[in-house]
């Protein structure tokens, strides 16, 4: 049993953390309020080799394990968990699934440019009436010849506004069940791509939400990802190892709640004393500290068990679903223990509580979360 | 092309010290960092190598579990590094730390130029520099804020009270360097990862001469405090008399 952190895990840390410094926090408030995608940090990110990071070093990956590329997930979230977000659904969810079903000339083609940051990924699965429930969905792909031919609209597309590649799921032959879904990579320019409306969010406003539809949207057959039949195995493969980065994320959003609150709790004088000398207040911050350390470890175990090898569905799970729901109820008490203050705009903790909600959300609900350790527990 | 050596010191990171309840200071929580000037240091050493040629190393004196801090060094771009380390290396003193640092330069190590930061963060003695070059026998320009080096001869803007100071100096020479001098680099990714792969000299206590003993004697290191008063007055003539007269008598006005 060894809790500690390699020197190169703990150096990249304290790097993202100098970056995120240097980069992020003089912009997130803005970013926050305008909605604005910050393409110049992430730009800077795919410079200094932050966006592939857990990808062979042959492919433009920087070649780290998991766990290093989630402790860089929830430092960077710690100072925007949209720029937080942006770089885990492109790491985990665009690129993920190119790298483990990809073919060898898929992975040559697509997946230097998107390490290297150059291009952004998206991961267009949700349609209005397929959330949770994956197998609803409707967008279908038909082979043509040497083209297959997408219909469909795909929505709450994550980096959809600006993602130069897509991974996209559609039924090749409804009558298959499950087996009948296909994943496809979409270049943007593709013919039919066109992207729909932009959503405007409660929280992690900096990361670009849209609807994509593909009519009549023809992409070469070559694009066909792990072979027809293969889609919904890639999209769970996906979401096993996606979680991970947001439970990681739901830790960055918590421990910056939590600092807040520890500087705000000094500084408050209520009743001739800073408010934390009052013991509600000191027993918030250490039920925030415990949690913060349960769901960080949750999250670190996950990815520790992906790198050997093992089996991690379930752990990724318990990580992805505690992590948020902890997240979230700190981050309302870090508003609870600013006051007034904190429900002013401008103030970090009113922007962490609205970012908080999405973890509960995206990648799986927390249900769907219990759902999948309830199948492992009771089989 | 000249081959650089930078000396950086591996300090407790100011951010996490706490004052322990007795007013001393606790390092328990306290993760380390290379100095901040040191950071300058490296960061012109660097630079230098990559405008002239020539090489960029770095050297240190720390306890064997420093390794850490070697990597961080080697991932802001010196090519190699020279750790001097043994469990007994516990708070050197300057004069130690420019003993260990000069019989290990001597065994030899080639360079040309030497860089330190002007001062570490811990202590901020501003002594192991000049003290190394004392012991090599180079001459030591300090406060260095610009360098420009034509083949063997060095110009140093040096910044002083009265303003700047522009020297002309032949190789081989130390520098100590401010601030100002640069902004150090931030590591990329695979930087950090490389790191670890570039090759380290070790020396421990037994490959270099014994050193002096302590000279000085920390008998203790307190957290700094602020006492208040805290008095009020009143805002009456009475009470500015008695406020004149009470900062009179502790000597703030004369």
């Amino acid at each position: 049993m060894d809790f500690k952190l390699t020197e190169e895990q703990e150096l990249v840390k304290q790097n993202m953390r100098e970056f995120a410094q240097k980069y992020v926090d003089p912009i997130a408030a803005e970013i926050d309020e305008s909605g604005r995608f910050p393409a110049e940090v992430v730009a800077k990110l795919g410079e200094m080799g932050y966006m592939g990071m857990p990808y062979p070093v042959q492919y433009g990956g920087a070649g780290t394990d998991y766990l290093t590329y989630a402790l860089a997930v929830e430092e960077l979230s710690k100072s925007c968990a949209a720029t937080g977000f942006t770089m885990s659904v492109h790491t985990s969810l665009a690129l993920g699934p190119i790298n483990n079903f990809g073919s060898e000339e898929q992975k040559k083609k697509f997946l230097p440019p998107l390490c290297q940051g150059k291009h952004l990924g998206a991961f267009a699965l949700t349609e209005p009436g397929a959330g949770t429930d994956v197998s609803a969905a409707t967008t279908t792909a038909v082979l043509d010849g040497d083209e297959y031919v997408l219909n469909g609209t795909k929505t709450f597309t994550s980096n959809g506004p600006v993602a130069d590649t897509f991974v996209t799921f559609a039924w090749t032959d409804k009558s298959a069940g499950s087996k009948g879904m296909s994943a496809f990579i979409v270049p943007k320019d593709a013919s039919g791509l066109r992207v729909g409306e932009h959503f405007m969010k409660m929280g992690i406003r900096a990361s670009q939400t849209s609807e994509i539809i593909f009519k009549d949207c023809r992409i070469p057959k070559a694009n066909l990802l792990g072979g027809e039949g293969s889609g919904m195995k890639i999209a769970m493969n996906c979401f096993d190892h996606g979680r991970i980065g947001i439970a990681a994320q739901a830790v960055g959003i918590a421990q910056a709640a939590m600092e807040e609150s520890i500087a705000y709790a000094k500084e408050r004088v209520q009743f001739g004393k800073p408010i934390s000398k009052q013991q509600a207040v000191q027993w918030w911050i250490a039920d925030m500290a415990t949690d913060i350390d349960c769901a960080r470890f949750l999250y670190m175990r996950a990815a520790w068990l992906k790198d050997q090898g093992l089996p991690f569905t379930k752990e990724a799970s318990m990580a992805k679903v505690f992590g948020a729901e902890m997240c979230m109820k700190h981050s309302i008490k870090a508003v609870q223990i600013h006051g007034g203050y904190g429900y002013i705009k401008g103030q970090k903790v009113e922007r962490l509580m609205r970012d908080a909600k999405i973890t509960e959300i995206y990648e799986g609900t927390s249900e769907a979360q219990r759902m999948v350790i309830a199948n492992n527990m009771l089989r | 092309m000249p081959d650089i050596l930078c000396c950086y010191k591996w300090v407790a990171d100011e951010a996490y010290i706490r004052s322990g309840s007795g007013g001393d200071l606790d390092l328990s929580m306290a993760d380390y960092k290379i100095s901040d000037y040191d950071k300058n240091a490296i960061e012109e050493a660097v630079l230098l190598a990559e405008q002239h040629g020539g090489t960029a190393a770095v050297i240190t004196v720390g306890l064997p579990d420093d390794t850490k801090g070697i990597k961080d060094a080697l991932s802001r771009g010196p090519e190699k590094a020279y750790f001097i380390n043994d469990p007994a290396f516990v708070d050197l003193e300057p004069a130690q730390t420019a003993s260990l640092l000069a019989a290990a330069i001597a065994s030899p190590i080639p360079y040309d130029i030497i860089i330190c930061g002007e001062g570490s963060s811990d202590l901020y003695a501003q002594q192991v520099g000049p003290r190394l070059a004392e012991k090599l026998g180079i001459p030591c320009l300090c406060y260095v804020q610009k360098v420009e080096l034509n083949g063997s001869e060095l110009i140093a803007h040096r910044k002083s009270d009265e303003g700047l100071e522009v020297v002309k100096v032949s190789l081989p020479v130390l520098l100590t360097v401010v601030p100002d001098i640069n902004n150090p680099r931030l590591p990329g990714l695979r930087d950090t990862l490389a790191a670890g792969k570039k090759p380290v000299v070790e020396f421990t206590a037994e490959d270099l001469p014994s050193i002096d003993t302590a000279a000085l004697a920390t008998t203790a290191t307190k957290a700094a405090t602020i006492k208040r008063n805290s008095r009020l007055f009143d805002a009456d003539a009475a009470g500015i008399e008695e406020l004149v007269q009470e900062l009179k008598n502790s000597g703030a006005i004369a």
